[in-house]
């Protein structure tokens, strides 16, 4: 009767919603967009005609009905009319930025005093867009200011502001050849194309990261690149071999009076013990005593204890399997200066370059490099199913296949903590009767 | 209908039982599988400190122990090399597998060997619903809704059309200003959901609805999709079991044509580590020793079977799935195959009767052992083994998460060859396993 687990699949009183129904799958439907009013007239402050639309119902298959060609045909127009939506820059907030192709500079007529030497400009190395005299917090949570008051941007960070249409870039003095006297608002605007291809590829930055980035920034997480971003990055003391092993032997012998104790232990348990893993049978053929005892002489297996691992450099990981992005949930408040622990690490792994899942060393180093998250609270002490789910470490995967990112979370689990057999341990699930009930996750 | 299917409470008897008219009694699954493994406990009397008595409780039954031990049982089955599988056909011994720790499978059922059971019902002579039937019944009733969601929505289209049709007509003889289309009827779309729903309903209220049978035809009850009544064939469907039940009392011995059939990790896993069943070699007659069944199976994990003189290799499909199995098993819980949807194992709780498989498994090869990259030969070898694409990681795990399963990926690292496989647990113990939950992680849904 184990195909009753069947009747979950079609359970129709589950709240499918319950079910990870992801809204981004489905294709949308352009119409609603022409519903919601996308250019408000600074003037106009009603808000009232901006609702959120909602989703209407599918059709599977073509009919000759006219209704249907119709709302195909509106569904078309208001798709092209929501793609031929002038996008405005706002004269009022507009914001200009110059590129820096060769990464940060001073600012001109800046002579280095010997005091100042080696400081550099004071902003990652990977920034190649300023804003000239960035005045108060311009962008929240995006950019690094330096001494003189300039707002440095990393690429990803410029174009998303750029796609977002609250950034106007211009290309440097140095590469127009117009002079100083010039500058403003006479310089030359960098086209969007050439802001591609200008910030992509350019220190790490790969299309398939950018789609993450963004995905992320516009769903209003705040994203900043981890120490991993630097596929070359080599950690400082490379892990040694020797290290302890994480995996428990079952079969081994304690050390030391332990050891003998535990002979001993066994010995009385089961006097005549006739247990010979090396042909069977592995419980023996004497009298047990009671199904712990049979259970823990059946553990044979050597399994991997998360909490006996140590944890490794972040660097010590295999390239594309290295976290790049420390994420943050909206509801943290984060500051640059001082990051918190973040809420998600991800990885992203282009699957045209990267064609198959991790193999264990690359998931190990991976999940190593991440701190230990053990399970904890009062649920999770309760809940047996929700602490394995958990695991002990945890990184989210973005997985990249042409410009479709899924995330996977990958939790390092640890069954042989959690034994079944116990029955204290155990939940006492029961099949709800009927299908009708939702499982409760 | 769902309800008399669900193989689910432990309970013996449900506080409601009696209300819920004619359903036979639920079998009392927590006494049927009181034993999670097939062996034999013998429990000690626990010793009080404050009662000398307790001691010499203790001390006689260990005396009995050792005068008269008791019989161990020792199951049989019967290994076929032509099909490289392994039969049970004894009865008794096929309950017994069954009863303690869910092993195998029936050959003609889905998993519980339910044949003759099922065939007497069928012939009339027992009353009550196998669990086979019970989704046969309800695969029927959902192809009876589907078909009526068919016809409805045929018939929408159909209005729709005359309704534009009339439009044209009177559309042309108007100029074409206004809408051409007037208001189009507003039908409701047919919801199988809602229909099952409210045939659930239906079910919890059985007297007020009872008398009424007639239902008008399907126009009407297109405009109110909401309130779904049921096409008659449904509801002779339903009927047709107990009809047959008083047709004929003659009590034919049945054969039980059915026998259990057991995969190699769970043959291997009761011969080698519990000892309660010997195999049985069919052209020979003769038993299996533990250690050539070993070799013997590993030998016919490939396809076809390796001859009984080839070497194993450390990467023998047997090896690997058996050391997942063990170490699964040896936790407690009820491994059983995950074939249905896509992965290795399925893991229960106590047992399928009990609860929903919590996790689904699959199993990678990992070859970290520095012998497997010492040549570009086994490098490649190495790298077409562990080979899985994304898009079938995707799969498998898009298939979990809807049928609300956990998927755990289980490594198991394999080890240098052996020069010899006789020490079972030597060997086994060198198979090492680790185990990560996956599971998508959606942006949308984790912003708090």
């Amino acid at each position: 009767m184990a195909d009753a687990d069947e009747d979950v699949i079609r359970a129709p009183g589950a709240d499918t919603s319950q079910i990870d129904t992801d809204l981004s799958d489905e294709t949308q439907d352009f119409r609603l967009l022409s519903h919601l009013n996308l250019y408000v007239p600074p003037t106009l402050t009603d808000t009232t005609s901006t609702s959120l639309p909602k989703r209407g119902e599918k059709d599977f298959e073509p009919n000759p009905t006219e209704f249907q060609a119709d709302v195909l045909s509106a569904s078309r127009q208001a798709m092209h009319n929501a793609l031929a939506h002038p996008r405005i820059h706002n004269t009022k907030n507009r914001v200009i930025g110059i590129y820096a192709p060769d990464g940060p500079i001073f600012p001109d007529g800046y002579v280095e005093t010997p005091k100042d030497v080696g400081k550099g400009v004071g902003v990652a190395p990977d920034c190649c867009i300023y804003i000239p005299s960035a005045k108060g917090s311009v962008f929240q949570g995006i950019g690094q200011a330096d001494r003189w008051n300039r707002l440095w941007l990393l690429p990803e960070e410029a174009l998303y502001m750029i796609e977002r249409g609250s950034l106007d870039i211009r290309w440097p003095t140095s590469m127009t050849g117009t002079t100083e006297e010039e500058e403003g608002d006479l310089s030359i605007p960098m086209s969007l194309q050439a802001a591609y291809a200008c910030m992509l590829g350019r220190a790490g930055l790969t299309m398939e990261r950018y789609t993450v980035y963004t995905g992320l920034k516009r769903l209003g997480y705040s994203v900043f690149r981890a120490s991993g971003w630097d596929d070359s990055a080599k950690p400082e003391t490379p892990t040694t071999g020797d290290e302890p092993d994480a995996y428990t032997e079952p079969r081994q012998r304690g050390p030391g009076l332990s050891g003998i104790l535990s002979c001993i232990a066994n010995w009385m348990d089961d006097p005549f013990s006739t247990a010979s893993p090396a042909a069977g049978p592995l419980v023996g053929c004497g009298i047990h005593r009671s199904y712990g005892d049979v259970y823990r002489r059946m553990s044979l297996i050597p399994w991997y204890d998360p909490t006996l691992a140590p944890q490794r450099d972040p660097l010590d990981t295999i390239a594309p399997f290295r976290v790049v992005f420390h994420v943050y949930k909206p509801s943290t408040s984060v500051k640059r200066s001082a990051l918190p622990s973040p809420d998600f690490r991800i990885a992203v792994v282009n699957t045209r370059e990267q064609t198959t899942i991790p193999t264990l060393p690359q998931l190990s180093a991976l999940l190593q490099g991440t701190p230990i998250d053990p399970p904890t609270g009062e649920k999770m002490e309760r809940l047996m199913y929700m602490r394995l789910r958990h695991g002990y470490r945890n990184v989210v995967l973005a997985v990249v296949d042409q410009g479709v990112s899924s995330f996977l979370r990958i939790g390092d689990a640890a069954f042989g903590k959690e034994k079944m057999y116990d029955s204290k341990n155990a939940p006492r699930g029961q099949k709800k009767h009927g299908n009708y009930k939702p499982r409760k996750r | 209908m769902a309800e008399a299917t669900s193989p689910s409470p432990a309970g013996p008897l449900n506080g409601n039982g009696r209300a819920r008219t004619s359903r036979p009694p639920r079998p009392n699954y927590r006494d049927i599988h009181r034993f999670p493994l097939p062996v034999t406990i013998h429990n000690v009397p626990s010793v009080i400190p404050h009662n000398p008595l307790s001691l010499i409780s203790v001390a006689l039954s260990y005396l009995s122990c050792l005068i008269s031990p008791p019989r161990k049982e020792l199951y049989t089955a019967y290994f076929d090399s032509a099909t490289s599988a392994v039969h049970v056909t004894d009865e008794k011994t096929i309950n017994a597998l069954w009863r303690m720790g869910f092993f195998g499978k029936g050959n003609l059922s889905r998993s519980e060997p339910s044949w003759l059971e099922r065939e007497k019902k069928r012939r009339g002579y027992l009353g009550g619903n196998t669990s086979e039937e019970a989704t046969r019944k309800r695969r029927a009733e959902r192809r009876e809704l589907k078909l009526e969601r068919a016809r409805v929505e045929r018939q929408m289209i159909e209005e729709r059309l005359k309704a534009e049709a009339a439009a044209r007509e009177s559309g042309s003889m108007a100029s074409d200003g206004g809408d051409a289309v007037p208001a189009h009827p507003t039908l409701e779309k047919f919801s199988v959901k809602k229909a099952m729903e409210a045939k659930y309903q239906q079910k919890r209220q059985p007297a007020q609805q009872n008398g009424s049978v007639t239902h008008p035809d399907g126009t009407s009850q297109a405009s109110n999709g909401k309130a779904v009544r049921f096409s008659p064939v449904v509801e002779t469907k339903e009927l047709a079991p107990q009809i047959n039940d008083d047709d004929d009392d003659v009590d034919i011995e049945l054969e039980n044509e059915e026998h259990l059939q057991l995969s190699n990790e769970e043959t291997f896993f009761l011969a080698y580590s519990l000892g309660a069943l010997q195999v049985v070699d069919r052209e020979t007659n003769t038993v299996i020793p533990t250690s050539s069944l070993f070799h013997r199976l590993c030998h016919h994990s490939h396809f076809p079977p390796r001859t009984g003189t080839a070497d194993l290799e450390p990467d023998d499909p047997f090896l690997t799935s058996y050391a997942v199995y063990h170490h699964f098993r040896s936790l407690g819980w009820v491994v059983r195959s995950g074939v249905k949807f896509g992965t290795d194992y399925l893991l229960y709780n106590r047992g399928p009767v009990f609860s929903h498989a919590e996790f689904a498994v699959i199993i990678v090869p990992s070859y970290e052992h520095p012998y497997w990259s010492e040549t570009q030969e086994r490098k490649d070898y190495v790298a077409r083994k562990q080979d899985r694409s994304w898009w079938w990681l995707h799969c498998v795990n898009r298939v979990q998460a809807h049928v609300k399963k956990s998927l755990a990926i289980v490594y198991v690292q394999i080890p240098p060859p052996q020069s010899s496989y006789d020490d079972i647990g030597g060997v086994l113990g060198q198979y090492r396993v680790r185990e990560f939950l996956l599971r998508r992680w959606i942006p949308n849904r984790s912003r708090d």
